[in-house]
């Protein structure tokens, strides 16, 4: 049935070999351009290449073959594909902090001072010290970890995991920050085109020329595919030149945006996509502001999966010797780089585009030695130009093995009928049939499905909105390519909305897809490996498949099979052909292993993008940040806030002294705190107090205008989610304060209860935390002080704005400003809000006039001294695992009114007598410091978790009572008031005698706050 | 709040102040890309519809603002002011100074509870050729003008921080308004994405 011409092979001039003696591998021909010849360095000797080329096409263009070692048995390997699926010619890139591990010199772009290097290999590449792993191969067999290195267990982490490391260790990252940035995109379009070849071309141009919004990503620097690798012909003119006019009238298309250089690597639900675009990777350094990769998302309506295929290689002992290559990449090689990969080429195929590879050899002068066709019988056309330039054929046979030290010389070619040959060459080209691209449609947990027509599976169920087409879909034929992918794109355009006819498809030169695969090797000699990176050979799935890892997931992770950096691209077929022959099942019944994002391997600096170092996540800034800054603040992180957590002064030894100095002058005289952090709610509307009512658990019916209360709000369970204030400004206008912690959680709960629990109540809620910078003064002075910043007329005496009052005022002439008379230090204390603008002038206004009074600012540091000095639960006590009581709250609740959390707290274990409760607990010995988190057991009682009576929530150093003091939860703790316990903190080796007490330990009659 | 500027002596600190520097940043080049017009002393307010008053409030609205509210999705403005559409049943007015917003809250009583946001949020205009690209590189929602032009506005997040953005015209050019406390944040990842196209910063913050 072959039908493929190898015309053009006969009738072609051979081309001259390029004169240029420092890349004698060089011929013409390609898309390089040798006006500019770049210099670039492997592992330290000086080549040359030329723009156009990869790392891996100018290497063998000066005929460089050894470019690594493998990784187990540290054999010699080389190039053996042409792209990013390459498992042997893995290599790092560049110095210093750019050092890059593990890239594929394949895909790899040439620029001028290029260094790149050998891995896993020492001393050199030539003669590598650890190649005696290769003499030790039965004890690496498959399973060695679990089999080995499995005692003695502590020689583990000392001797075997580093030994192993350094064995195996692929590259070495770079021991610097990244000095470049990488950057995010968002896009949308109608038609997303995966794949720029002739498909990928195609379904983008007739998706375009119907007007549709289209993306074409493809991970080459210049589209085209196998257009660019192939001497094939559409509509009589070379397919490159086609390829240039299809991508020239993209280009000129508006609505159309070609990503070259970008890697489409996951799929994701509801037709959102990932890819990363490799910006600058092809440059020295990236330019002045320009990222070095972009990590695009993408959001579109339909995809066209045009991935393509992979070849597949050839499986026989010693197939992984430098200079054993893929056909199609000798194809590439030749046609798009200009380069010859050998002198002496053979050809081994089971199928008629393997001849296509010897058609081109002589066509550009080189010398085909021999093709090996598996396949018993071969059409006379396909024999005839090999034979007439003198290269043998031989049909029916097959490589059973090669010769070589550190590259390819010879191999020994076998048939059925035990006959053996030794042919000379210093390449091997392997065509073995195609594996579509099925990777990214399986992302969804989808599983590609077997078709026999072609030995290979295809796309099963496609994710919704994605289409194959070409080769990713089964169809190998360039015409077919060609069609299929017009359909694709007119068809995915059309569901868009967008009207338009595909243009006829173009014209090809006649081909053949005539294939019969041969998964091994019937007799052969040495290791014959299925996956190249993981040194996976068949005697290891021989190995597996004897010890019962005979399921293919077994069979991957016994063997690591296709768990290398290349996800198996090359090989996962392989090991599955084989395990079917071995289990006597037809392939699609072995099944295949599941395929996972990432396509190829994506920078984690690409994901980070903008979100590194201090940028890693936002930062929220207090308004009276600037003068914290300007007065020498030490700031601490809260959630994404940074507030100030001390203000050290000249001559303060440590954080102590200075959180002591802030108590101390609040507690005598006056201090100022910023609190702008705490959640702001302003509630509104008819029904503002039945709403607070409803998700408060103390009563508020009561509520005058011009008064504030505290206020517990419990979660649906029963537990408490938070605590605050809530102040009626006037009638039907309310503020709620929450927490800095739960500031979203609480707005989030009202808004459910508001939406969902009770629609018909008339009221209207929205944060206003950011509109208001808000501050607390507290000390005996505050009030002196605020007289200094609210405008005079408003009258602040205790008479007339006693504890819990609220008002709005002026400040500075003018400006609005609320004022609540609230504590939580325990002094006379007010917190003051203004318009968050003049949060910085107001802070400004407040210390100046509390200068006289000697006022000091304070951080959260004397905050929470001062809240534990008074026994006021926080974070630590609203854990979301305490109830109103036992925090001391439960006689606050509410008898008479239904709230969020009534029912749900009454159950029994919420209601159990024996729940820890809080309490106060100092030190017996004044001078021994507590420890939060330590555990209460009773005094010589030994440590265990029956013995446990609660533990240490909160602990401070109180310098109004010269001693370390803390608040925790204890069983039955309000009834032990002078008992002793131990507070017990095995971790930091913390064993100290404690007595109960009440948790208020300053001004428990509450005289400071109400003067 | 009309009084302010002209009574008192406290002077307001800028959203943006300590983070934005005006003057030209990125790559150098004859046009910026991308032109950033810090927004300083407008008036925003949220006007959230009372129960059962869509109607009487959409009137309202017409004779003050000269159009109706703004459906899901949109935003409208003419001689400066707008209402840009913030979540069901709720808008933020937008207004050249506080001072236009005042009396707002007692001309719509009743109708809707009106809350000042006026120094809450940090607002910037976007605008120059490359306006639609640096955006997209934090802005999830589709700016194609197919999808989102003049008169468009969304919720959405830039660069983990909670963002409100609208269109005013087709140049194009947008508003974008964050929390004030996130204001450097969103000011570093905005100059980083325009960066590449040259960015010029005006307005200077007081």
């Amino acid at each position: 049935m072959s039908t493929l011409t190898l015309k053009r092979a006969e009738t072609q001039a051979p081309l001259a070999r390029s004169d240029n003696p420092a890349q004698p591998f060089r011929v013409a021909g390609g898309l390089v351009d040798r006006t500019r010849p770049l210099s670039f360095r492997f592992d330290g000797r000086a080549l040359t290449g030329f723009p156009g080329d990869t790392l891996a096409s100018a290497l063998l263009a000066n005929g460089v073959r050894l470019v690594g070692r493998s990784f187990k048995y540290h054999r010699p390997r080389g190039i053996l594909s042409a792209g990013s699926e390459e498992p042997n010619a893995i290599v790092e890139l560049r110095t210093g902090a750019r050092r890059e591990p593990n890239t594929r010199a394949t895909v790899a772009e040439l620029y001028d001072g290029l260094e790149a290097s050998s891995q896993n290999r020492w001393p050199s590449l030539a003669f590598d010290a650890l190649g005696v792993n290769a003499l030790a191969a039965p004890i690496f067999a498959a399973g060695f970890y679990y089999k080995t290195f499995m005692w003695p267990a502590a020689f583990w982490e000392k001797l075997y995991e580093p030994m192993i490391r350094r064995a195996a260790g692929l590259g070495r990252a770079a021991n610097a920050p990244d000095p470049d940035h990488y950057d995010r995109m968002f896009a949308h379009c109608d038609v997303l085109v995966i794949g720029g070849g002739p498909a990928g071309l195609s379904a983008a141009l007739a998706a375009g020329r119907m007007g549709a919004r289209v993306i074409l990503v493809d991970e080459d620097s210049r589209p085209g595919g196998r257009l660019l690798a192939e001497r094939r012909e559409i509509d009589g003119r070379p397919a490159a030149d086609w390829a240039a006019q299809a991508l020239a009238e993209l280009a000129s298309m508006p609505e159309v945006r070609i990503l070259p250089r970008t890697t489409l690597f996951g799929v994701y639900d509801h037709g959102s996509y990932g890819a990363v675009e490799r910006v600058s990777d092809h440059l020295a350094v990236p330019p002045a502001h320009t990222p070095r990769q972009r990590l695009w998302r993408i959001a579109a309506k339909r995809a066209v999966l045009a991935a393509g295929a992979i070849e597949r290689p050839h499986v026989f002992g010693g197939n992984d010797r430098p200079g054993v290559m893929l056909a199609g990449a000798v194809r590439t090689y030749l046609n798009r780089f200009g380069v010859l990969p050998g002198k002496r080429i053979a050809v081994l195929t089971s199928s008629d585009d393997g001849w296509r590879t010897a058609a081109d050899v002589l066509a550009a002068g080189g010398t085909v030695a021999a093709v090996i066709d598996t396949r018993p019988s071969v059409p006379a056309e396909l024999r005839r130009p090999v034979e007439a330039a003198g290269g043998r054929v031989l049909t029916g046979s097959f490589v059973s093995g090669t010769k070589g030290h550190l590259a390819l010389s010879a191999i020994e070619v076998s048939d059925a009928s035990g006959r053996f040959d030794q042919i000379a060459c210093d390449c091997l080209a392997m065509a073995n049939g195609w594996n579509p691209i099925v990777h990214l449609d399986s992302h969804l947990s989808r599983r590609p499905v077997w078709r026999e027509d072609i030995h290979a599976f295809v796309p099963g169920t496609l994710p919704s909105g994605m289409t194959a087409a070409g080769s990713a879909a089964g169809d190998f034929a360039l015409a077919d390519c060609l069609s299929g992918g017009a359909r694709a794109g007119q068809e995915a355009a059309a569901t868009c909305g967008f009207d338009g006819a595909a243009a006829p498809a173009p014209q090809t030169d006649p081909e053949s897809v005539s294939h019969t695969p041969l998964w091994r090797a019937p007799r052969t000699k040495g290791k014959a490996f299925a996956d190249f990176q993981n040194d996976v050979a068949v005697s290891d799935i021989e190995l597996a498949h004897r010890e019962g890892f005979r399921a293919v997931e077994l069979l991957k992770r016994y063997t690591t099979l296709g768990m290398a950096t290349d996800q198996g691209k090359t090989s996962n077929l392989a090991g599955l052909s084989i395990m079917a022959e071995l289990t006597g099942q037809p392939i699609p019944s072995v099944g295949t292993t599941v395929f996972r994002p990432p396509y190829t391997p994506i920078a984690i600096g690409a994901f980070a993008g903008h979100h590194r170092g201090k940028e890693f996540r936002a930062t929220r800034h207090v308004p009276s940040h600037a003068w914290a800054e300007e007065n020498g603040c030490v700031f601490v992180e809260t959630g994404l806030w940074l507030r100030p957590a001390y203000f050290p002064r000249k001559g303060e030894a440590d954080w102590m002294e200075s959180v002591n100095r802030e108590v101390d002058t609040v507690r005598a005289k006056v201090g100022v705190c910023d609190v702008t952090t705490l959640g702001k709610v302003d509630i509104q509307g008819k029904d503002a107090l039945a709403f607070i009512e409803r998700v408060t658990a103390n009563p508020f019916g009561t509520l005058a205008i011009g008064k504030a209360r505290y206020a517990i709000l419990l979660r649906e369970d029963g537990f408490v989610l938070d605590d605050g204030t809530v102040a009626r400004m006037s009638d039907s206008h309310y503020v709620m304060t929450c927490s800095t912690a739960n500031a979203a959680r609480v707005m989030q709960h009202l808004e459910y209860a508001r939406q969902w629990l009770w629609p018909e109540l008339d009221v209207q809620i929205v944060s206003i935390s950011e509109q208001w910078a808000q501050y607390a003064v507290a000390g005996p002075r505050a009030r002196d002080t605020l007289k200094g910043v609210i405008d005079p007329g408003f009258d602040i005496s205790n008479e007339a704005f006693p504890f819990l009052a609220c008002a709005d005022v002026t400040v500075g002439g003018g400006i609005p400003a609320r004022l609540f008379r609230i504590s939580f230090s325990g002094e006379l204390a007010y917190e003051i809000a203004v318009p968050a603008a003049y949060g910085d002038a107001a802070w400004r206004a407040i210390m100046a006039a509390g200068t006289p009074y000697g006022i000091t600012a304070y951080g959260s540091e004397a905050l929470s001294v001062m809240r534990i000095e008074k026994g006021h639960a926080a974070g630590a006590e609203i854990n979301g695992q305490t109830t109103a009581r036992d925090i001391g709250l439960g006689g606050m609740l509410a008898k008479k009114k239904d709230y969020v959390g009534r029912l749900m707290k009454e159950r029994a274990a919420l209601t159990d007598p024996q729940r820890p409760i809080l309490v106060g607990f100092k030190p017996v010995d004044a001078s021994q410091r507590l420890r939060a988190g330590s555990h209460f057991l009773g005094v010589g009682e030994t440590p265990s978790l029956a013995a446990d009576q609660g533990y240490l929530t909160s602990v401070a150093y109180s310098p109004s009572l010269k001693s370390w003091i803390g608040i925790g939860l204890i069983r039955g703790g309000t009834e032990r008031h002078g008992e002793r316990v131990r507070a017990y903190d095995p971790v930091r080796g913390g064993d100290v005698e404690v007595e109960i007490c009440s948790p208020v330990f300053v001004d428990p009659k509450e005289e400071k706050l109400r003067v | 709040m009309s009084e302010i500027a002209t009574t008192s002596s406290w002077r307001p600190r800028s959203a943006w102040a300590g983070f934005a520097k005006p003057g030209r940043q990125g790559r150098a080049g004859a046009e910026p890309g991308v032109i950033l017009d810090l927004r300083e002393g407008i008036g925003l307010a949220t006007i959230i519809l009372a129960d059962g008053q869509d109607e009487a409030l959409a009137r309202a609205l017409s004779e003050r603002f000269g159009f109706a509210p703004p459906a899901p999705g949109a935003a409208a403005f003419a001689s400066g002011r707008g209402l840009v559409w913030a979540g069901p049943g709720q808008w933020l007015a937008v207004a050249p100074s506080r001072a236009d917003l005042a009396g707002f809250g007692e001309a719509l009583a009743g109708l809707a509870a009106v809350t000042d946001q006026s120094d809450s949020r940090a607002v910037v205009r976007v605008s120059g050729p490359q306006a639609r690209t640096a955006l997209s590189k934090g802005v999830g929602v589709d700016l194609h003008p197919r999808a989102f032009r003049a008169g468009s506005a969304a919720g959405t997040g830039i660069s983990h921080i909670v963002a409100q953005i609208w269109q005013l015209d087709d140049a194009p050019t947008y508003e974008l308004a964050v929390p004030r406390s996130f204001a450097g944040s969103f000011w570093g990842w905005l100059t980083e994405s325009a960066a590449e196209y040259g960015c010029e910063v005006r307005g200077l913050p007081r």
